[in-house]
């Protein structure tokens, strides 16, 4: 478990700086635009309740990260489309990544351990391939922006 | 439009009118009259067409339309007839007719009616009109994403003569206003086939903005066709239709325009707009219709990587779009294409001007070889760096000649460069690989190393660096033969033994293209040879003469050829050969006891190799009496010395040095010199500046070495270190005497050159001695340029007068410090005595002179100064002769005429110096404690003098004469002067004798106990006596601040005065003369002259 709490104060602890380097990355007006460009307005996002039961919230955190993970995915393949030379981003963004297959593991070990639970349904974003370059854009910085809001959450609740 | 047939008159009977009109116009009139009655006639037998319409679409055939005449139904025709035409009449029963088409001419047509009527007309082609079918485009096309509408239709060319030129016009209308937004024209041939044509049309609003429908026509234009041509209609308008996207806005998306170019978004929205911006920058918006609105950007700039952010901000949401502005690609420039290993061909090129491209709009580079249709592509998201951009190109065997073309492409267009190439003309090998060197011998060695690649068909040309430690490079050249993956083998000679070399290794081909970068250097160490020659050798006899110390250098490592281990040094005289032990190595100097006879020394250096050839050297040294040292002085770190060739002098010179502060045998260093040369510089890093060194040239001879020359230099001379130790040996009243010592070698540290010494009067302490001041005045300067002078002797001095002395010595180098002294010269004594005497002599002439005019004038003066007195008892006056008195009646009596008495008032004296208040004296009976009892309480005695008066009767005229003349009064007499004590005969007397005369005595300074002595000498003062010692008078003349502060008229004065002037009789001192203040006058100062004396 301290693995898991660790790893989600690494991801809340980066959130803001991948968030900002994104959005820099994208070009104006998304710096000066943060909060209708990037408001977390997503509908489709994995809902997360503090105030579950401990199983109940890894569940959550399975589905949220999962989703993250995939979105994530996308957006770095769009990024390295679109601004190949975002070097930093890339970095921060694979970082990012990397962290998060490390949580999805060890809260799924974690629920089999010791709530037995094998498998959780999850939900992904959908493919953000075949979308024109500014929906590319907006939607890698709505998910940002809610994954830094929902991360710093999701750490206090651990 | 239409070209209608008419009826068409006979011309000859238009001309026949024409005639008759000029010359007859009444005629004419009537005429004109019948013939219309005529025509009106004849009409209504055959019949009148109107309307008559021809037309053709093809030129093929002909459709002619009329309408009948008045009062004939068109049902009524029954056949149409044309002249000059096989099957020339055509049943009909309308009045439209479609004949093939006729010859250019006229055409004589008859229409028959059933009722029998007849129309006839003439038709010419001229009067047909080409009107094409309305052409019906095949589709309408739209490129949403270039907002680019295509047209494609076909010409149907098979149907028209041809050649024929058709003109098209198609027209582009916006809805739902359905303004014409477009409207061109353009020309095509028919040749004989059906054609289909195309027109794009690139609309600047993005076409998911509006909709859009187009429209075409045209018309023929045939050469040979002489009618009317005419614009067909206009087809049906297409409509292009487009599915939208519920997610996208904003058109349009992800576009990539030119830099500098303009464009225009358009956001589609249900909702009101509120603004648009490009960036940062807010842009009016363009009403379109409905909430649908546009922005309008004018000279777009390079866009960053992620594309330029196009924002439209609605009441509830924000929609956007991304456009990509750059650059086509330049033309690639610096194309160059080789080969390092002829397997493949490597091309690099500068892709020029930045595109502003990246991701999916970078351009991408495409290789390809015309001769053997292969190409390769070149195709990267990031963008790079220049000397990133290369393409590898895979060689087929045996494929010399290539001819690249290099072809860049975005999505703004391409560019293209070319390059013919000799790929073997194109070599640059790779670095060589896996060099290795091997000994051959100690001068030469082998060096192998591998060329990846297949050089068979050419020739190699490699460089070979060879360093030595010493950092020396030489580069040789080889050429070898190629091979295919192969390694290379030279051998390397001319090499120094025992030497340390790095080598390295590039090549390139004969036919140089360029180098490959050097290979990674070899260290290597060639092996040891014998010594090359035998050490340079020296020797010196030892202070007591008994042994013989042999220096050697060591060999430098070029000679040494090796690491030499030890020295063999062996002597031969005449009758034997002595070997001594081996030295090792680090000991370059050996004593051997040897008499003083003729040796030979040799000396041998080994090291592994072998031992070096002896290196030999005489002991014995030739005397030479005639040595002279001399001086010589170096410059910077290095001394130049020369001599005279001597012949005698057959090996060589040999120039010894040391340091002259060493004691024997002195030896630092020594060079040797060729016998042929007269001149060397020597150089080491040992010399010092300021530092003395001794040099001996020796030369060489068959017999041995002879001192030719002993020389003591400087490299660099050096200000002294140390002053001149000096004394003061001699001091009288106008000279000093100096006398100073020699400076030691070590702390002279240059040649002495001479002395300065400098002296001026001052005293130890005061500022204006400790130093001396540059160009004082005051300073006397003294050079002494003889070295050998060690006193010196400062005449024409002042006596008693402290001098300030300093002495310096210098060298070519500078002036050494000073030393100081204090000196006082001693006092005059001639000018003291002759100041003594010279006083003594004046007081005594001037003695003399008095005394003998005293002597002369010895009258005059006592007359002057001392009248006789005369006796009281002697006075007649008061004589009682008693004879008379006894004897004779007539004796009278002594008539006491009234006297009128002279008060002179005496002040008591109360302090020593006097303070005169009143004219009052103090009588010294007064002060007497028994006598004063009858005085007056206030001391004052007022002496009542009464000069005698002697009427008519004088005893003695001239002393009358000399009693009248002699009125002497005391006035202002100072108290001071006390009177003496009475004498004793005087004591009996009355005092009111005593009061009526009181003579002049000596006054006493106011000591009770002088009185006793006064006493003594009363006696001798009882007569008339001068007055009081002159050496209680007081010194203050007339002006003095003390007499100017008392009353001018009861001023003392130390001297008497007589009755007729108050000026002393003696006169006072001069009061110029100085006071005797003991303050430090002497009579040495009454001989000096100058101020500061």
């Amino acid at each position: 478990m301290s693995q898991i709490k660790n790893q989600l104060a690494q991801l809340n602890g980066s959130a803001n700086a991948l968030f900002i380097s994104y959005y820099t990355a994208q070009g104006e007006p998304f710096p000066n635009n943060v909060d209708k460009l990037c408001g977390p307005n997503m509908t489709d996002f994995p809902p997360f309740h503090a105030n579950g039961t401990e199983k109940t919230k890894l569940v959550e955190l399975y589905r949220m990260v999962a989703y993250l993970s995939a979105s994530l995915g996308n957006v770095t393949r769009d990024q390295r489309v679109l601004n190949p030379n975002a070097l930093s981003l890339h970095s921060k963004l694979n970082a990012t990544m990397d962290i998060m297959r490390g949580l999805l593991s060890n809260v799924l070990c974690r629920l089999c351990n010791k709530y037995h639970v094998g498998h959780v349904d999850v939900t992904y974003a959908p493919d953000t391939s075949s979308k024109d370059v500014f929906q590319k854009k907006k939607l890698g910085c709505q998910l940002l922006g809610t994954y830094k809001q929902v991360i710093s959450v999701v750490a206090q609740a651990f | 439009m239409g070209v209608y047939l008419r009826w068409k008159q006979p011309s000859w009977m238009v001309d026949s009118i024409r005639m008759r009109m000029t010359s007859h116009l009444p005629w004419l009139l009537s005429a004109l009259t019948l013939l219309h009655l005529t025509v009106q006639a004849h009409s209504l037998k055959r019949g009148t067409i109107q309307d008559l319409k021809c037309t053709t679409k093809n030129m093929l055939v002909w459709d002619c339309t009329w309408t009948p005449p008045v009062g004939v139904s068109p049902a009524t025709v029954k056949e149409v007839c044309i002249k000059d035409r096989l099957h020339s009449c055509h049943r009909l029963e309308s009045t439209n007719i479609k004949i093939a088409a006729l010859s250019p001419g006229d055409h004589e047509v008859t229409i028959n009616y059933l009722n029998g009527f007849q129309s006839k007309f003439t038709l010419n082609e001229k009067d047909v009109s080409l009107i094409p079918d309305t052409p019906a485009s095949l589709s309408l096309s739209a490129d949403l994403s270039s907002s680019t509408l295509h047209l494609r239709w076909n010409d149907k060319g098979s149907a028209f003569p041809y050649p024929s030129n058709a003109t098209w016009e198609i027209k582009v209308l916006q809805n739902p206003s359905m303004e014409p937004v477009k409207l061109v024209s353009f020309n095509t041939t028919l040749n004989g086939q059906d054609t289909v044509h195309h027109w794009d049309w690139a609309s600047e609003l993005p076409l998911q903005c509006a909709t859009y429908s187009v429209g075409i026509r045209w018309y023929i234009d045939y050469h040979r066709f002489s009618g009317y041509k005419v614009w067909s209609d206009w087809s049906l308008l297409k409509n292009i239709s487009w599915t939208p996207n519920s997610e996208t806005n904003v058109f349009p998306q992800d576009k990539v325009i030119l830099a500098g170019s303009d464009i225009t978004f358009c956001c589609i929205s249900q909702t009101k707009v509120l603004s648009g911006q490009i960036g940062k920058t807010f842009c009016p918006l363009i009403h379109l219709y409905g909430e649908n609105v546009a922005i309008r950007i004018q000279n777009i700039s390079v866009s960053e990587n992620s594309g330029t952010n196009v924002v439209f901000t609605t009441e509830d949401n924000v929609y956007g779009t991304v456009v990509f502005a750059g650059y086509p690609p330049d033309v690639p420039q610096k194309l160059n294409c080789e080969t390092h290993d002829f397997k493949e061909v490597i091309c690099s090129w500068n892709p020029g001007r930045p595109t502003g491209l990246v991701g999916p709009r970078n351009t991408d580079y495409t290789l390809s070889e015309s001769i053997s249709g292969k190409s390769v592509t070149f195709k990267r998201f990031e963008t790079l760096t220049n000397e990133s951009y290369r393409l590898a190109f895979q060689m087929l065997p045996g494929q010399e000649i290539h001819n690249f073309t290099l072809t860049g492409r975005n999505p703004l267009g391409h560019a293209e460069s070319a390059v013919f190439i000799n790929i073997t003309e194109r070599v640059a090998p790779h670095v060589p690989v896996s060099l290795r060197v091997k000994d051959i011998n100690s001068t030469v060695v082998s060096l192998a190393w591998h060329l990846p690649g297949n050089f068979a068909k050419i020739n190699l040309l490699c460089e070979i660096e060879i360093c030595k430690a010493s950092s020396e490079q030489e580069v040789r050249n080889a050429t070898v033969k190629g091979a295919q993956e192969s390694s290379y083998l030279v051998a390397v000679d001319k090499l120094t033994p025992y030497t340390l070399y790095t080598f390295r290794v590039r090549c390139s081909t004969e036919t140089f293209w360029k180098w490959s970068k050097w290979s990674n250097e070899k260290r290597h160490l060639t092996t040891e040879a014998i010594p090359s020659r035998g050490p340079d050798t020296w020797r010196e006899w030892s202070s007591d003469g008994k042994n013989l110390i042999i220096y050697w250098k060591p060999l430098p490592i070029n000679e040494a050829n090796g690491k030499i281990l030890s020295y063999n040094i062996s002597c031969t005289s005449n009758e034997e050969t002595q070997s001594l032990s081996e030295i090792l190595d680090p000991q370059h100097k050996a004593e051997i006891q040897l008499e003083r006879n003729d040796y030979i020394i040799s000396v041998v250096a080994k090291n592994s190799a072998g031992s070096s050839p002896p290196s030999k050297i005489a002991s014995t040294e030739i005397p030479n009496d005639d040595i002279i040292v001399e001086q010589a002085v170096g410059m910077g770190k290095s001394i130049f010395l020369s001599w005279h060739a001597d012949p005698n002098m057959t090996c060589d010179y040999v120039i010894k040095w040391c340091n002259s502060s060493h004691s024997e045998p002195c030896l630092m260093d020594w060079i040797k010199v060729p016998s042929n040369s007269t001149e060397t510089i020597i150089e080491s890093d040992q010399f010092q500046p300021g530092v003395r060194y001794n040099f001996y040239l020796y030369g060489c001879t068959n017999q041995g070495y002879q001192l030719l020359r002993s020389i003591i230099g400087y490299i660099e001379e050096l200000a002294p270190i140390v002053a001149p130790n000096f004394t003061v040996e001699d001091t009288s009243a106008d000279s000093i005497l100096v006398k100073w010592e020699d400076i030691p070698v070590e702390e002279l540290r240059g040649f002495l050159r001479g002395y300065l010494f400098y002296f001026q009067k001052g005293e130890r302490d005061t500022p204006k001695t400790r130093t001396f001041e540059t160009g004082h005045s005051d300073i006397k300067l003294k050079n002494i340029t003889d070295i050998s002078q060690k006193t010196l002797r400062i005449a024409d001095l002042q006596g008693k007068t402290s001098y300030h002395l300093v002495l310096r010595a210098y060298t070519h180098g500078g002036l050494g410090p000073e030393k100081s002294m204090f000196v006082v010269t001693k006092e005059n004594s001639v000018g003291l005595i002759i100041a003594i005497l010279i006083p003594v002599a004046v007081a005594v002439v001037v003695g003399v002179v008095t005394s003998i005019l005293c002597y002369r004038k010895r009258e005059w003066i006592k007359e002057t100064f001392y009248p006789d007195i005369p006796n009281p008892e002697n006075c007649k006056a008061l004589q009682f002769q008693k004879s008379i008195c006894e004897g004779s009646s007539a004796l009278k009596t002594l008539e006491m005429n009234p006297c009128t008495p002279n008060n002179v008032e005496v002040l008591e004296s109360r302090s020593i110096v006097p303070k005169i208040e009143d004219t009052e004296i103090i009588s010294p009976v007064a002060e007497r404690p028994g006598e004063s009892s009858e005085a007056d309480p206030e001391n004052h005695v007022v002496v009542s003098y009464c000069p005698p008066i002697i009427e008519e009767e004088i005893a003695n005229p001239s002393a009358d004469e000399a009693g009248g003349n002699s009125q002497v009064v005391y006035i202002d007499v100072q108290s001071m002067y006390q009177p003496q004590a009475k004498p004793e005969e005087e004591q009996g007397i009355d005092p009111g004798v005593v009061a009526g005369y009181k003579p002049q005595m000596r006054l006493p300074i106011n000591s009770a106990a002088e009185d006793t002595a006064a006493e003594d000498e009363a006696d001798k003062t009882a007569g008339y006596r001068p007055q009081a010692n002159v050496n209680t008078w007081n010194l203050v003349s007339p002006d003095s601040p003390r007499s100017t502060d008392s009353n001018s008229e009861i001023v003392s004065f130390g001297s008497p005065c007589s009755i007729n002037s108050r000026q002393f009789l003696i006169p006072p001192k001069d009061e110029d003369f100085p006071k005797s203040n003991g303050g430090g006058w002497s009579f040495t100062n009454f001989f000096q002259n100058k101020p500061n004396d």
